[in-house]
């Protein structure tokens, strides 16, 4: 008798989820090839609820099932009241994340490709010191659960990260880059040229004075804008009453030009699968249209206790329980063409990255880093790297009043799609 | 198993072998707002094998069945050979250890019940919630972790180590209106339950803070001389200095070796900053690192001077310095890299006052909510702040972020002062994927002039 059977035996509800990996990597280091590594995972995760109360266990061991079983039972035993209930069987959409060009991706062709990425940012910047990243994973996710449910998905993320360090004296330079999908991408080095263009224009430091002044932030720097605001749509902050955003659907909170979507059915992105990790279809969820707030992302239970249905955003790893998360999230593009904006500026900033992303009270909008990697423009043209520069404010009132939004977008940090964004009035404080 | 370590060992055919296999099984008892989200069991089980060839590089294989080893070190001498590396890698030579290591516990949390644990926690965070009605939302987690470690290598050691470890950790948000705060307390140590009770104080703590940091001010950005409590000093060292003395960032670029070369001044005269994982009872205490290298003392700075750095045993052969036992891996996913133990700023001759009084205008930082370095810069945020004006410490400010450049900030360290604690907070330190590793960090208050603070 299987797990899920002896369960139901003593349980109303079960779910039993079992996931297997196997991934390959390999990573270069100060300009060389260093290790290669083969990495097999496997595990078991049960959920119960019992007497209307939760209980988890989860296991590495796939043979401890007796163990597990115990462990959930007596969890549940001591669980909080369950408000929701497992979905029972429902039809998902196709969604494209299994792609037999990574699953096949041998050790020398990762090689190969890391030495690619390798040369062209070693002639880019010949001082520089360059790490190279790559991995590619083939993932069975299985999601049974008394209701009915049955989800079998696999899924072939693969993903590169790469970055060149330059230090001149006691100046230090570090730019890198990071993406992940799902489908193998034949131009792999289009963000390489990107980094390779920013290691250009990083060569030239050139002072920079406090003051207020047009900040352009780019798809990567804007994350200093957007992680904010990722936590401010969490299902789970607004039913805790955390959220700034709670209780303001229907409202219009920013610039009409901002439009927020998350969207876990677009071919071959990172996050793309045909479910979440509770067996919940995944969809295409309008979060904010126009600067109107349309509502949160959601998993089970969040979703009940808020009263609407889940988004499908139920995100877990083997160890934890799910919670409310993302998975492509989309800032869309606006119209105008970003040579546009650039040449309207006549002093100001542009933004790659901050130092700290995260940190502080972001919760409430609030954010205040240093720039890890930003350049001055002046008339229209970056004329060179500033540096001991940082910057301050809230979403919630900064992104009332949007300069303009690129038609240009990127993928940054694998899961996130946005375009250039400008804001016109920001305080920047230098030093020296 | 041992045998099956033993013969997997002997039918290697690299030139280094290292097997190290993991077992554990950790608690979790998480307590947010009023609800309980978790209070439950898992267990882990797993190793990772590190092959290296000299004709070509290091090849890892990690895996949850630990059936089959000699297969396991097949695969990773096969990815070894994959890895040409173009800079050959050697060893430094360090002693083979046959060693047995367990722990006595005061009281041993694996035969605690989940009741038991449950109801700790719950009483902290009714605490919380029952702190003032501005409590919104909490957060109040309990954990603990067994893990039996066996770890043994080609040359021939042969190390078995229990590490138990308990960690503590209270958040409450505020809110008045749009204004939500924040506060956050943790506590954790290599031992047994009795750690975890009677901290009332420390929940108590976050509680008040939350609610005091409603009605401060945000800060105003700009330049002020800032006295670092202990626990920001601690913090400050870790992110800003610690990581850069980690060889790895160095032992391949020459450009970063010449920046850290050593006999370089940092800081003033009486700055001294040592790395040690020896000391009983702090958080990032091993006898041995993750190959098999006796931890110890390390001076990184002495009297201003940079003096060391912590190394793998493939650092130190490249630099031709000696091993220092800071090879560590966060679990089993992972092969060891070069990471800090336990970091501290030594004492100096300063009391707290004598550093407040001459103070016009300038900033208290307490705790830190996170920091973020990129080598030479670093940010991190204070959990609470507090103004000084005219040499005595006044109202209480929020939003506090500093940032600065590592080199101008140390030099510009002007009193050090005669306090010292080690501090057992109960995060984790991350570096190239491996978090969160613990950590102990120790200091006294210090006094830093001209540093910028974030403001709008």
């Amino acid at each position: 008798m299987d797990m899920l059977q002896q369960l139901q035996a003593q349980a109303e509800q079960v779910e039993v989820l079992h996931v297997q990996g196997e991934s390959t990597k390999v990573r270069f280091e100060s300009n060389s090839l260093k290790a290669t590594q083969v990495e097999e995972t496997s595990g078991l995760a049960v959920r119960v609820i019992k007497d209307g109360r939760l209980g988890f266990a989860a296991s590495s061991d796939v043979t401890a099932t007796g163990k597990l079983m115990t462990n959930a039972l007596e969890s549940a035993a001591y669980g909080d009241a369950a408000p929701f209930m497992f979905p029972g069987f429902q039809a998902f959409p196709e969604v494209a994340c299994y792609d037999p060009t990574i699953a096949e991706l041998s050790i020398p062709r990762l090689v190969e490709i890391g030495q690619e990425i390798m040369a062209y940012l070693r002639e880019a910047d010949p001082e520089g010191m360059v790490s190279v990243e790559l991995q590619r994973r083939v993932e069975r996710f299985s999601l049974r659960n008394h209701a009915g449910a049955d989800v079998a998905m696999m899924r072939t993320p693969f993903s590169l990260s790469f970055g060149v360090d330059r230090i001149k004296g006691d100046d230090v330079l570090m730019v890198y880059d990071m993406q992940g999908a799902t489908l193998w991408e034949d131009d792999f080095m289009a963000p390489v040229r990107r980094v390779a263009e920013k290691l250009q224009l990083a060569q030239q430091i050139v002072p920079l004075s406090s003051g207020r002044m047009p900040v352009l932030f780019s798809p990567p720097g804007a994350v200093a804008l957007t992680y904010p605001l990722m936590l401010g749509l969490s299902g789970k902050n607004v039913v805790k009453g955390v959220s700034p955003l709670a209780r303001r659907a229907g409202e219009a909170v920013f610039d009409h030009c901002i439009t927020v979507i998350d969207d876990a059915t677009l071919p071959g992105r990172f996050s793309s699968a045909a479910t979440d990790d509770e067996g919940v279809p995944h969809r295409r969820t309008v979060l904010i249209e126009n600067g109107v707030l349309q509502g949160f992302y959601h998993d089970l239970k969040t979703a009940a206790r808020a009263g609407v249905a889940s988004t499908g955003n139920g995100s877990r790893s083997l160890f934890t329980l799910p919670d409310p998360a993302p998975t492509n999230l989309i800032v869309s593009a606006g119209e105008t063409p970003l040579a546009d904006m650039l040449a309207g500026i006549k002093e100001g900033l542009w933004i790659e990255g901050v130092l700290g992303l995260g940190q502080g009270n972001i919760i409430s909008g609030a954010f205040s880093n240093p720039l890890a990697l930003a350049f001055k423009i002046e008339n229209g043209e970056i004329v060179g790297r500033v540096k001991n520069a940082s910057i301050a404010g809230n979403i919630y009132e900064l992104l009332r009043h949007i300069g303009a939004t690129s038609c240009e977008t990127e993928w940054v940090y694998q899961g996130l799609n946005q375009p250039y964004i400008l804001l016109e009035d920001m305080n920047i404080i230098a030093k020296g | 198993m041992h045998n099956q370590i033993l013969a997997a060992l002997k039918r290697s055919q690299a030139d280094y072998t290292e097997i190290r296999l993991e077992e554990r099984e950790f608690t979790s008892v998480t307590f947010r707002g009023r609800e309980l989200e978790t209070a439950s069991s898992v267990i882990d089980a797993g190793g990772v094998v590190r092959c290296l060839c000299r004709d070509g590089g290091w090849g890892i294989a990690t895996f949850n069945n630990r059936d089959n080893l000699a297969d396991r070190v097949e695969q990773a001498t096969q990815c070894a050979r994959a890895a040409k590396s173009e800079n050959p890698i050697e060893l430094e030579p360090i002693p083979i250890v046959e060693d047995h290591i367990t722990v006595t516990l005061g009281r041993d949390f694996r035969g605690i019940t989940l009741a038991e644990k449950k109801a700790v926690v719950e009483s902290y965070n009714g605490l919380l919630l029952g702190y003032s009605d501005k409590i919104v939302d909490t957060v109040s987690r309990y954990h603990d972790t067994f893990s039996k470690i066996t770890f043994a290598n080609s040359e021939g050691s042969f190390i078995e180590e229990e590490r138990p470890m308990v960690v503590l950790s209270c958040m409450a948000t505020a809110r008045d209106g749009d204004n939500v705060q924040q506060a956050h307390e943790s506590y954790s140590k290599l031992a047994g339950f009795e750690e975890v009770q009677g901290r009332e104080a420390l929940a108590e703590s976050a509680a008040r803070r939350a609610v005091e940091l409603l009605a401060a001010e945000s800060v105003t950005g700009g330049q002020y001389p800032v006295i670092l409590n202990s626990n920001l000093a601690g913090v400050f060292i870790h992110e800003a200095f610690g990581h850069l003395s980690e060889a790895d960032f160095i032992y391949e670029n020459p450009a970063a070796r010449e920046m850290m070369v050593l006999g370089r001044r940092f800081g003033p005269d009486f700055l001294t900053v040592f790395d040690d994982g020896s000391i009983p009872g702090l958080r990032g205490t091993h006898k041995y690192d993750d190959e098999g290298t006796p931890t110890r003392r390390n001076d990184l700075i002495r009297n201003g001077i940079l003096v060391g750095r912590l190394h793998s045993r493939e650092t130190a052969a490249k630099l031709g310095e000696a091993p220092t036992g800071n090879a560590r891996a966060v679990n089993y996913r992972h092969a060891p890299i070069v990471r800090m133990t336990n970091t501290a700023i030594a004492p100096g001759a300063t009391s707290f006052a004598d550093m407040l009084k001459d103070i016009e205008l300038g900033i208290y930082a307490c705790d830190a909510y996170g920091g973020n370095t990129e080598l030479e810069s670093f940010s991190f945020s204070s959990g609470y702040a507090y103004m000084i004006r005219h040499g005595q410490l006044a109202e209480m400010v929020k939003d506090v972020i500093l940032a600065g450049n590592l080199f101008a900030t140390l030099q510009n360290i002007d009193a050090v002062g005669d306090d010292f604690e080690w501090r057992h907070p109960g995060g984790g330190c991350g570096k190239g994927g491996q978090a969160p590793l613990p950590v102990g960090m120790g200091a006294p208050h210090i006094r830093i002039q001209n540093v910028v603070i974030g403001g709008k």
